[in-house]
Parts: structure tokens; C-alpha cells; sequence
């Protein structure tokens, strides 16, 4: 093996190595090209804002790459985000123990997510399908629980602060209009603790093989439909989350909370490098996709190329820009 | 497994009925594969192959009949019971899993973990060398275990996951159709496998459409056709153009 050839398969590893690598380039890229065309992009200003508004997706897309990668897509996130507001909503307001609305409002949403497992185990139909369907279910079952209407509260426990309140040590440290809140550690640690579960756990090589390959998973004994009910279970456990997290920022919750992040969670999943076919992906990919995603609407908007009202087009550009990109990488890994 | 003697069947299988709604895939098959012995099983598509080694690794159930192993009758439920019996199979498209590495392939199910506490991680280090070792010992080379395996060709594909079955103590190694994508090359070095296995002691179930590759390999034949037994032949006692014509139904011998 020559220089040159041991270079480009040096420079190949590096780029293709790791699913992360790809959109991690294109976070920092998009980041900084903004940086140069906006004034004052460049800020902790823009950074915390970028990353508080990944609250509910950010949570979410853990939960959704998972469940990707062993092979299934979850679009019932949406209505657990709701119910797992409501749930902790009810519970920690009045006399409710907010510990214990937090359990709950975890707990449900797992068990719900359990639910879209076990009908997809045993009716065989496709996950899109079946959580379109439990998705309509579970919101239904929403509105019938919170009478349709918004519910707010003006109490502030300081439960909530710690769920999803401003860091102010931080920010005051750093200064210089920093915004950072409780939530972007919350998702950063969940994201830590699933990148570990997947890529380095027992656990973690079935839901590779369960996605990749569900025969060969189950010729080696693995339970590849007992991975799947999990999986959904930890969708909707970390769907009921975001509603939590969500709830303690804005103290607030309605039946249309969490609508529309079925899909941005998939989005970002596969922007993340994450594969629409499953066994292959990453946690902390599907993590930058979010951020990715985030970074773009925040600088669009800002930049007022187009009227901020269609800036959702610039970011499905580059969601199939990006896609298309991971894919050429794949190749050449 | 001298207690038994050598001459006890690793498997006898007996009157093997195996029905989906009213369609009888099986019906009322024997089959019996001896002490280190390649026992070739051919047919036709259809014929039933697929289902019968199916039910003898735990992926059917048999609507009736009977399974010894080792002369102990046995009621194998799921694949996982039969891999604790020593049964090991190689399925033609149900073998690896394309986007893992070789090692995660090799250890799929029987992952090396380490552990501090209740904290359990896998030892990626210790499986891939294993690996490497492993395939080494049964004679199959590979640059690097972390490797992923759609990077492979087909015949490394089907080498590494005989390899794994060797590894793991299998006392029988089930083949099916593991040459029927493959170039001449590779055939040849996967029928090497096949004799090694032998030669390791091990007894071998060879599924497979080619006569030819069967005449290589085979002590026995046992052939179905529709769901029935057509009969057992040893090598020797068939020609290649028998097997084809049993096969085919054309004339009995």
C-alpha cells in the first residue's frame, strides 16, 4: 500500500467512519456561513436560542432514532408529547407531588409506546400504519382527558426550574445575553446515556440487528420483537418527557402541544445519518440533524432571504441536500 | 457423547407432518443424519427442504412426528433451543447482517461484555480479536473484524458465518444453499469448509439445488419431492444424473 492510497483511506475513515461525521461538518458549516453573512449571528444570544427551541424535537428524535434504527418509525410522538403535558400538568399543579407527576407523565406515555409494539408485533402491519392510527387514538384520548381546552398554570415550583428552567450561574458566567436552560442538559445526557445503550450494550448490537437483518437476528436468538416493544416504549417514555419539559418552561399545555415533531424527528434522525431502513444510526447524528435544523430556521429567519413564513422550504432543501450528502459518504466509506 | 456410542443418530427425524392451513408441506417426512457424516438434502423447489430443516432449528413447529437428538427425544420450540442443543445453521440469505462489523456478526446473541456494578458494556476489544482468531483457526483470513461486512463478497460473507458456526461448539452444522450466489472460487473454498467441519468431527446437513457440488461433498443423499421422501441413497450407490432424475421425478432407482 502506497502513501497516497493509505492517505485517502485515512481521509475516507475520517469522513465516513462515523455516521456522526457528515452532519457534524454540516452543522458547523451552515453555523458558520451564517456567522459571516449575519451580523451578530455569532453569539451565545443565538446559540442558547437555537438550542432552547430544540426542547421538544431534541427529546423526541432520541427515542425516534432508536426505534429507526431496530426498523420502525413511531408518528404517535406527536400525542404523547400532549398527554405526557397533561400528565404532568394535572398532577404537579394544585396538590399534586410533582415528582410524582413526572413519573407518570413518563410512565403512560411508555406504556403507551408499549401498546404500538405489542399491535405491531402481533397484527404484522407496517409502524406507519399502526402509530398513524394509536397516534389519532392517544390524541383523542387527549382531548377527552383535558376537555379540549389549553391549560395553564401561574405556579411555579421550583421542580420546574429544575426540569426546564434558566441556568443562571451559567449564563451569567458567560454573559453577553446567553439564554441557556436546563433542558439543552437534559437532552444532552439522555443522548449520552442512548449513544452508550446503542452502540456499546448488548442491548444496543440487537437493535443494530434487528433493523439490519430481523432474520439473521433471530436465527442468532435475538428477540427481535421484544426489542421492538421496547424500543416503542422509550419513544413514548421520552415523548411524555418533552411534554414534561415543555410544561415546566411555559407552564402551559394544549391538545395541539407537540404537533407536527413525527415528522421533524424523522427528519432530523436522517439527516443525523440515520438510515430510512433501519440497522444502521446514531443518537448523538440524529442530535445534530436536530441542531442542524434549528441553526437553518434561526438563520433564514434572521437573514430574511425570503419571507420568514416559507423558510420551511429552505430547511426541506437541505434536509434532502443533507440526506443526499450521508448517502454519498456511505458509499464512499 | 460416547455414552450413547457412536453409532446413535446425532438426529432422527420421524414422520415429519408439517401442514400451513391446507396446504401439506410435509407430509410424513424421515430423515436421520449419522455421526460425522455430510448428509446431502436435495429437491426441487417446493419439495420441502427449507420447512423440514426449519422445524429441525426451531423455526416451525411440526403439526406432528417426532425429533431425536442424540437418541433423546427432543421438542425444539425456538432457534435458541436448538442452538443449545449444538445445532448450528448457516442460512443462504439470513446469515449476517450487512451493516455490522464481522465481530458484532460473530458474537450476535453471545455478545463479550464487561462490567463494573450494574454497568455492562461490550468488550470490543476482546470480540475482535476472538473473531479474528477464531476465523484464523478454521481457516478463514480477514483483514480486520471491525470491518463491516457489506464489504465483503458473497463467499467471505458465507466463510465467516460458517466459521461462526464451527466456533461455537456446533455438534451439527446446517447448510442451506450456501453456494447458490456464489462464484466457482468461492464455491469451492465453501465446500473446503464443509469437509473441514468433517474432519473436525462435526456432521453436516448440505441443502443445496447442485448436484454436482453434492456429488463433492455428500456421504449420503436423502431426497424429497412434494412434501414426501423419495428415498436415501449412500455415496456411491448414484450417479449425478440419478440424483437429477430422482429429483425431478423421472424414474426411481
Amino acid at each position: 500500500m502506497n502513501v497516497a492510497a493509505l492517505r485517502r483511506g485515512e481521509i475516507q475513515r475520517l469522513l465516513g467512519g462515523s455516521p456522526v461525521t457528515g452532519p457534524f461538518i454540516s452543522l458547523i458549516a451552515i453555523f458558520v456561513l451564517f456567522g459571516l453573512f449575519i451580523p451578530g449571528f455569532l453569539s451565545l444570544r443565538t446559540v442558547s436560542n437555537i438550542i432552547n427551541a430544540t426542547t421538544m424535537v431534541g427529546t423526541v428524535t432520541i427515542g425516534v432514532t432508536l426505534l429507526m434504527v431496530s426498523g420502525e418509525f413511531d408518528l404517535s410522538v406527536g400525542a404523547l408529547v400532549a398527554a405526557g403535558g397533561y400528565l404532568f400538568a394535572f398532577n404537579s399543579t394544585g396538590d399534586g407531588s410533582p415528582v410524582v407527576a413526572l413519573v407518570l407523565a413518563v410512565l403512560i406515555p411508555g406504556l403507551l409506546g408499549a401498546f404500538n409494539g405489542a399491535i405491531l408485533i402481533t397484527t404484522r402491519m407496517p409502524s406507519f400504519i399502526v402509530t398513524l392510527g394509536t397516534g389519532s387514538i392517544f390524541s383523542g384520548a387527549v382531548w377527552l382527558l383535558s376537555g379540549g381546552s389549553l391549560f395553564q398554570t401561574l405556579e411555579h415550583p421550583p421542580f420546574y426550574d429544575l426540569m426546564n428552567g434558566r441556568l443562571d450561574i451559567v449564563n451569567n458566567l458567560l454573559g453577553s445575553g446567553a439564554n441557556f436552560r436546563a433542558a439543552g442538559v437534559w437532552i444532552l445526557g439522555l443522548a449520552l446515556v442512548f449513544q452508550y445503550v446503542l452502540t456499546r450494550t448488548r442491548y444496543g448490537n440487537h437493535i443494530f440487528a434487528t433493523g439490519g437483518n430481523p432474520g439473521a437476528a433471530r436465527a442468532q436468538g435475538v428477540r427481535t420483537n421484544m426489542v421492538k416493544v421496547l424500543n416503542f416504549a422509550i419513544s413514548g417514555a421520552l415523548s411524555g418527557f418533552a411534554g414534561v419539559l415543555l410544561f415546566s418552561q411555559f407552564r402551559s399545555v394544549r391538545v395541539a402541544t407537540g404537533e407536527g415533531v413525527e415528522l421533524n424527528a424523522i427528519a432530523a434522525a436522517v439527516v443525523g445519518g440515520t438510515l430510512l431502513t433501519g440497522g444502521s444510526g446514531s443518537i448523538l447524528g440524529g442530535l445534530v440533524g436536530v441542531l442542524l435544523i434549528s441553526t437553518l430556521r434561526s438563520g433564514v429567519v434572521q437573514a430574511n432571504i425570503i419571507p420568514a413564513d416559507n423558510f420551511e422550504a429552505v430547511v426541506g432543501v437541505t434536509i434532502v441536500g443533507a440526506a443526499i450528502l450521508n448517502h454519498w459518504l456511505r458509499g464512499r466509506a | 457423547m460416547s455414552s450413547n456410542g457412536d453409532d446413535v443418530p446425532v438426529v432422527r427425524m420421524e414422520k415429519i407432518v408439517k401442514r400451513f392451513g391446507t396446504v401439506v408441506a410435509l407430509d410424513g417426512v424421515d430423515l436421520t443424519v449419522n455421526q460425522n457424516e455430510v448428509l446431502c438434502l436435495l429437491g426441487d423447489n417446493g419439495a420441502g427442504k427449507s420447512t423440514l430443516i426449519k422445524i429441525l432449528t426451531g423455526i416451525y413447529t411440526p403439526t406432528s412426528g417426532r425429533i431425536a437428538f442424540y437418541g433423546a427425544p427432543v421438542d425444539i420450540r425456538t432457534p435458541a433451543e436448538a442452538r443449545a442443543l449444538g445445532i448450528e445453521t448457516v442460512y443462504q440469505d439470513l446469515a449476517l447482517v450487512n451493516l455490522m462489523s464481522i465481530a458484532r456478526n460473530f458474537f450476535l446473541g453471545r455478545e463479550l461484555a464487561r462490567a463494573i456494578g450494574p454497568v455492562r458494556w461490550l468488550d470490543m476489544r476482546a470480540m475482535n480479536e476472538r473473531t479474528r482468531a477464531a476465523l484464523a483457526d478454521v481457516g478463514i483470513h480477514i483483514r480486520s473484524a471491525s470491518e463491516k461486512v457489506e464489504k465483503l463478497s458473497g463467499g467471505e460473507r458465507q466463510s465467516i458465518a460458517i466459521g461462526r458456526a464451527l466456533h461455537f461448539g456446533a455438534r451439527l452444522l446446517i447448510l442451506d444453499e450456501p453456494t447458490s450466489a456464489l462464484s466457482v472460487a468461492e464455491t469451492r473454498k465453501v465446500l473446503t469448509y464443509v469437509t473441514s467441519a468433517k474432519e473436525r468431527g462435526l456432521s453436516v446437513i448440505f441443502i443445496t439445488h447442485n448436484m454436482h457440488h453434492a456429488m463433492m461433498v455428500a456421504d449420503r443423499f436423502t431426497i424429497l419431492r412434494q412434501g414426501q421422501l423419495v428415498g436415501n441413497y449412500a455415496e456411491g450407490e448414484v450417479t449425478q444424473d440419478d440424483l437429477a432424475d430422482l429429483v425431478m421425478g423421472q424414474r426411481e432407482v
